[in-house]
């Protein structure tokens, strides 16, 4: 998809890592200090709420990538987080894994169900490849309720019905079982997976996307081999979900089938299409939209269907206004605002 | 040997509806290229409107029929002449992209306006019976096949024999040369849009009496809906009408055959996804936009 009046990114500037600078190493470490604190200062309400947030973060970055850097519309990223949930707790009660391991298993299965769900991104644009993922998440959508998530039992689908108070939830590591442990591990790993992204953005995956997405046949002339780099980009949306499906494997009090509607789909896309597609900010905003700001209309007690009436005027706001979203605006309007308030200083 | 006949015919019904919503689906698609994700959504309003003036306020059902059919006819013309212009220039993609956010905003406002409780809503036709065999069939369900072949016939005559008609076939290949035709563009893509409304709403009337009264449930009807018109290519109306009973009667068949029942939801999207990669491989020229 190409969003109208986006200025698009120059692709033969090549960024690196040669251009950390001492003022990226300080931003990173303040940014680590306050992403970390939250246990210092929150209950244990928010303190879920922001383990939920970290999480949908890496979803909606998957989704992002996808839109945003190769230009291909995904709507089963949710239905892929249903299913890195599933693979992780089936292999959690299976084996009896270290946390880590189940995690990357999870990630690097989901991530080989990815590919498959890439092949026909290879023949099918736009529209099409929206509708194919759209029928896979519904149909995802109706396997899972009839499996259920693994919790415990046995067999192939690991499910028992009459297994008394048995929750599907994956086993914490020791050294993360209470909440806020679990939050500080659940944003260390979710900030890896944006750094993987970030690696694969300034390298030559990076490079091979954004030539895809400006002109695939432009791409193809220019020896990019479309076919690898597609595949790899949904290789990698689906790891970094699966690992995410993961971290929620082991989260709150467990997961159910009823939390993976697939009407959610199509809301993480509003979401990480008013967050913005074109950069990793706007991940974080969309897991805000969808995980904070409904806790904060709970508190005061405003029902969160108002936010969907939000989102909808949102998603046509930003297809017809602002194609790269509220992250990339609120940037604007701050470089504005430090623009003004210089000016003002000088008078 | 199961006898199948009350599952065909329940099938066969919820088929109608499913090709009902596909034709209109379809022919919004020629006429404009928008692929309405919001019609279950409509379809849902217009019901809930329905259930509020006959159920609440005790009016003639029949007005409140009308009334559905009218609210849910102005949200869908209004979101066309509102928004469809601007849309105009846009890739498929960004048009459907543009439904969604109405699906979503139609969502949020029933919920907030009418709460998320299931409700019934009974339609006059359901009085009607007759035995078919082993089977009881009801006259909602009589309506809703009846409707879709009516509706399928009418439209195709409608495409082939009016100017209208002529009008929305061309603008299928190109609008911006059937414009230099001198064709009143926007004022086909209205009547298109006027078209898919009375049929969002009257299909959201029938699944109300067949299912019952659900928001959710209604407006994510679109889905298999989906389904119906991708496999007619989002061009061929009567493949579309097929395909609608096709997935009905499979859906309801396999109620059936215990092994499989509980998976019997999933057939409209392996049959929708067959018939995409059959199209990306045999078709790429459509599906590469």
């Amino acid at each position: 998809m190409t969003l109208h009046r986006v200025p698009q990114p120059d692709v033969t500037a090549r960024p690196s890592w040669h251009g950390i600078t001492r003022r990226h190493v300080v931003t990173g470490v303040l940014g680590a200090a306050v992403l970390l604190s939250p246990p210092a200062w929150t209950d244990d309400y928010w303190l879920q709420t922001l383990t939920a947030t970290a999480i949908y973060a890496a979803v909606a970055l998957s989704v992002s990538l996808l839109l945003g850097r190769v230009g291909m519309v995904s709507l089963c990223q949710f239905a892929l987080l249903a299913v890195g949930t599933w693979i992780a707790l089936r292999i959690g009660y299976a084996t009896g894994m270290p946390f880590l391991v189940v995690l990357v298993s999870a990630g690097v299965l989901t991530g080989l169900l990815g590919i498959l769900l890439g092949l026909p991104a290879l023949r099918l644009n736009g529209l099409y490849l929206a509708l194919i993922t759209l029928m896979a998440a519904a149909g995802v959508t109706v396997v899972l309720a009839a499996t259920q998530f693994p919790n415990g039992g046995s067999g192939v689908l690991g499910f028992s019905a009459t297994a008394v108070g048995s929750t599907s939830r994956l086993a914490r590591p020791g050294y993360a079982s209470s909440d806020s442990a679990y939050y500080a591990v659940v944003v260390v790993i979710v900030a890896l997976l944006f750094l993987l992204v970030g690696a694969h953005v300034v390298s030559k995956p990076g490079r091979a996307w954004a030539a895809i997405r400006q002109s695939e046949s432009t791409a193809v002339a220019a020896g990019v081999s479309v076919v690898l780099y597609k595949l790899w980009a949904f290789a990698l949306a689906a790891f970094i979900t699966g690992v995410a499906g993961g971290l929620l494997a082991a989260s709150g009090g467990g997961v159910t089938t009823y939390q993976f509607p697939t009407e959610n789909n199509i809301l993480l896309l509003a979401a990480v299409l008013m967050g913005g597609v074109y950069g990793m900010w706007g991940s974080i905003v969309a897991a805000v939209f969808v995980k904070v700001v409904p806790a904060v209309l709970q508190l005061w007690g405003i029902s969160s269907d108002i936010l969907l009436i939000a989102f909808g005027i949102g998603v046509i706001q930003t297809m017809l206004l602002s194609p790269r979203g509220v992250s990339a605006q609120i940037a604007g309007d701050l470089t504005r605002l430090a623009g003004r308030l210089k000016r003002s200083n000088k008078v | 040997m199961v006898d199948l006949t009350p599952y065909i015919i329940l099938g066969l019904a919820f088929g109608g509806v499913y090709s009902l919503s596909g034709v209109g689906t379809v022919v919004l698609f020629r006429a404009t290229a928008v692929l309405h994700f919001a019609s279950g959504a409509v379809g849902a309003t217009g019901a809930l409107v329905a259930w509020t003036l006959i159920e609440q306020r005790g009016t003639p059902d029949i007005v409140g029929y009308l009334a559905a059919i009218g609210v849910g006819t102005a949200i869908t013309l209004g979101y066309g002449l509102l928004l469809g212009p601007k849309f105009a220039q846009r890739d498929a993609l960004e048009k459907a992209i543009g439904t969604l956010g109405l699906l979503l905003i139609l969502l949020g406002g029933m919920s907030v306006l009418w709460g998320n409780d299931a409700r019934t809503l009974n339609l006059p036709t359901a009085r009607l019976s007759i035995q078919l065999g082993s089977a009881t069939v009801n006259g909602t369900q009589i309506a809703a096949i009846a409707l879709a072949l009516v509706v399928t016939i009418a439209t195709t005559l409608f495409l082939q024999l009016t100017r209208l008609g002529t009008a929305m076939r061309g603008m299928a290949d190109s609008r911006e040369v059937t414009a230099m035709l001198g064709v009143p563009v926007r004022r086909v893509e209205a009547t298109a849009w006027l078209f898919s409304g009375v049929l969002a709403s009257i299909t959201g009337i029938l699944m109300t009496g067949l299912v019952g009264l659900d928001i959710a449930s209604l407006t994510f009807l679109i889905i298999p809906v989906l389904a119906a018109a991708v496999m007619g290519r989002l061009r061929s109306l009567w493949i579309t009408f097929g395909a609608g009973l096709v997935i009905g009667v499979m859906q309801s068949s396999l109620i059936a055959f215990d092994s499989v029942a509980e998976y019997r939801n999933i057939t409209p999207f392996v049959l929708a996804i067959v018939m995409l990669l059959w199209l990306a491989w045999r078709r790429p020229l459509m599906t590469r936009v």
